[in-house]
């Protein structure tokens, strides 16, 4: 125990005599920050869906570079060939080295998180969850850190090996470039690679329901950390003379293999934009007969019994959800929700004098978040969107007007998707007519919860 | 006088090469008992073996009646290796710390650093020592855990004359603390100087042993010339 707290606080003082190594600790990740809080600039709350994925960076720089640098460049001046004579179990080595990279990985994420606060994040919804997952990210990382120190004889082979782990899980790995954004065939690589998991628990826990949502990426970054823990200290070596047991990498590797079947296995592995950009079809997907009616004030019963409300997407998917009424959003969406439910009275394309375009511009404020994969902002979004078409719309006609919107997707005006700001929500520019098909879809929903057709719950 | 390391029909291959093969040697406490040989003899084999570092195919080595490998035997012993250096930014009383963590009865810091005179430079960065200060602490170190056993691996190859003295008189100082010391060296002059008793190594073999004043009697050569012709392939 003397050895291990001795080794573990010469280990962080020289780190932090080296100007290098602070340096790369502490700074790389606050320029990650920064470009995370530049790129996604139009984010409703700066940064919040992104906590996942500026802390993994932070991890992985850690794990790829920090630790084994460490490690290999000690054994190569043969400081671990003098520690080989000491009368103490390898293990307590190799311990100090992962108590002391924990303390400053952590100490690194702390400041980014501070940083993050100060550019305007809020607080994670589950602190403690967040903590318990970057413990667990850490873990299954800088595992695998080790099997790369014990691997590689040089500091350059740690940088060159390093990058060829580091560059690909940031691209298609799901750390850097989000999965929604990735093509389908990356989204599968992105399961045999702990980055997407470790992305999502610790998102999981600034913004969502919190570990208990993340069970599978906790068993995924476990299973890794067991595996890489095992062949690293299978391949521990004190020297460089000696040579590495090469095939233990295989069981590191196999577990992330294993991982990754199991994630296909489970079939969830796609939350792709893939499939939320898939184009939702024409009216005439939903409903059995075209309208027959000249104006939205001749709609019939029958023709909005023609609908066939089945067939639309289910409110728990991720193509335009709907949150079930008892559920209560988290605390750090609250505000962000509380700023369009102020600002919706005066907001302009909300108040235009037809109807019909009015109700059009307001289910534009659901269906731009629904396409933008707002997370948990698209699901309650559309609650307050009801609400305030209901109150805008004379109950008599809502049903017409919806009616008339979901069979015209591509009529009138939309110029209110780019008018969305003054709600806190991003102004899409580009080609609109996916919001269109969103603008489609909720005004189907809202239909069949007035009509009867769908439940409301 | 008890045998402080024994050393039993030691034998090892590196891969297609014999590095050592049936090698014997004991050394008592208060002797300093020299291996000499050309480089690639198998000197450091042999005392890698000795050190537990490397698990011989054959053979039986125990220090202070205890076998190599074992956490005990550890204890008891204090070396200087080739190939061994320290953090640029660690400072003397940083590493004699650290080391002293590992043992459970060590020499305080302020002594080894007094004894092997690095006071001045206690709170320098290693990367700014000379090599013989360098090499002083590598002794330093070696002392760390308050050794019974010390092994040796040319520890002043590389210094130069004045710094090699020193050390050299360092090394003879620990005969009187009644330790035993296994010394390899190619340099014949300090063989001479400090051991009580040779083993001259030669392609893993050894060809001869004794006091290297017995040596030169019997061959009637300089030390160099008896090795020279000893080791001649």
């Amino acid at each position: 125990m003397k050895a291990l707290l001795h080794l573990t606080a010469v280990s962080l003082k020289l780190n932090f005599r080296n100007r290098m190594a602070v340096l790369y600790g502490y700074l790389f990740p606050l320029i990650f920050l920064i470009a995370f809080w530049t790129i996604y600039r139009s984010d409703p709350v700066p940064l919040a869906l992104h906590v996942g994925q500026f802390l993994t960076v932070t991890i992985l720089g850690s794990a790829c570079f920090g630790l084994p640098t460490t490690i290999v460049s000690e054994r190569e001046r043969g400081v671990w060939r003098r520690y080989a004579l000491a009368p103490v179990d390898r293990w307590i080595f190799v311990a100090g080295m992962l108590v002391s990279r924990a303390v400053l990985l952590l100490s690194a994420a702390l400041l980014q998180l501070a940083l993050a606060f100060a550019l305007g994040l809020p607080m994670p919804a589950h602190p403690l969850g967040l903590l318990v997952a970057l413990c667990v990210a850490a873990a299954a990382f800088l595992s695998f850190g080790l099997v790369i120190a014990m691997l590689v004889d040089n500091v350059p082979a740690v940088q060159a090996l390093g990058q060829c782990i580091f560059l690909p899980m940031l691209m298609i790995g799901g750390v850097a470039v989000p999965l929604q954004s990735l093509p389908e065939w990356a989204q599968h690589i992105s399961a045999f690679f702990p980055g997407r998991y470790a992305v999502e628990a610790m998102q999981l826990s600034a913004t969502g329901s919190g570990l208990r949502g993340a069970g599978f990426d906790l068993l995924a970054l476990l299973l890794m950390a067991a595996g890489a823990a095992i062949a690293a200290t299978a391949m521990f070596r004190w020297d460089k003379a000696l040579a590495p047991k090469r095939g233990w990498l295989f069981l590191a590797l196999g577990m992330w293999l294993a991982v990754g079947a199991m994630a296909e296995m489970r079939g969830n592995v796609n939350i792709s934009a893939a499939q939320d950009t898939r184009d939702v079809g024409t009216a005439s997907n939903y409903a059995a007969a075209s309208a027959s009616a000249p104006s939205w004030e001749n709609v019939t019963e029958a023709d909005i019994d023609g609908i066939a409300f089945d067939r639309l997407p289910p409110d728990t998917g991720i193509v335009s959800p709907v949150s079930r009424s008892d559920e209560t959003p988290d605390p750090v969406l609250e505000p962000s929700l509380d700023t369009i439910r102020d600002a919706l009275p005066q907001w302009a394309p909300g108040n235009v004098a037809d109807p019909v375009q009015r109700a059009r511009n307001l289910l534009a404020i659901a269906a731009v978040p629904d396409i933008l994969q707002m997370e948990q902002m698209e699901r309650f979004i559309p609650r307050l969107v009801f609400a305030r078409l209901q109150a805008m719309i004379p109950p008599r006609d809502l049903p017409k007007v919806l009616y008339w919107i979901a069979m015209h997707p591509d009529e009138g005006d939309d110029s209110a998707i780019r008018q969305l700001g003054a709600l806190g929500l991003p102004e899409v520019s580009g080609p609109t007519k996916p919001v269109r098909g969103r603008i489609m879809l909720y005004a189907f929903k809202l239909l069949g919860r007035l009509t009867g057709h769908i439940a409301t719950n | 006088m008890p045998s402080l390391i024994a050393v039993e029909n030691l034998s090892h291959r590196h891969g297609d090469v014999q590095a050592i093969d049936g090698v014997n040697f004991e050394i008592a406490a208060g002797e300093i008992f020299g291996l000499l040989g050309p480089n690639g003899a198998g000197k450091t084999t042999a005392l890698e073996s000795v050190l537990g570092l490397i698990q011989p195919d054959q053979g039986r080595i125990e220090i202070c009646g205890l076998g190599a490998r074992t956490r005990q035997a550890r204890e008891k012993i204090g070396a200087v290796l080739q190939a061994t250096g320290l953090q640029d930014k660690i400072t003397p009383r940083e590493a004699l710390n650290l080391f002293a963590a590992f043992y459970p009865a060590p020499i305080a810091s302020g002594t080894l650093l007094e004894r092997f005179g690095l006071t001045q430079k206690a709170d320098s960065s290693y990367e700014s020592l000379s090599g013989g200060q360098k090499q002083r602490l590598a002794l330093a170190l070696a002392f760390a855990g308050d050794p019974q056993v010390l092994l040796l691996d040319e520890p002043t190859t590389g210094l130069d004359p004045q710094i090699r003295r020193e050390v050299q008189d360092h090394i003879s100082g620990l005969k009187a603390d009644g330790r035993a010391v296994l010394l390899s060296t190619h340099d014949m002059d300090e063989a001479a100087r400090l051991c009580d008793r040779v083993a001259v190594i030669a392609q893993g073999r050894i060809v001869a042993t004794g006091a290297p004043r017995a040596l030169i009697a019997e061959s009637g050569e300089s030390l160099e010339e008896t090795i020279l012709r000893l080791t001649a392939r």
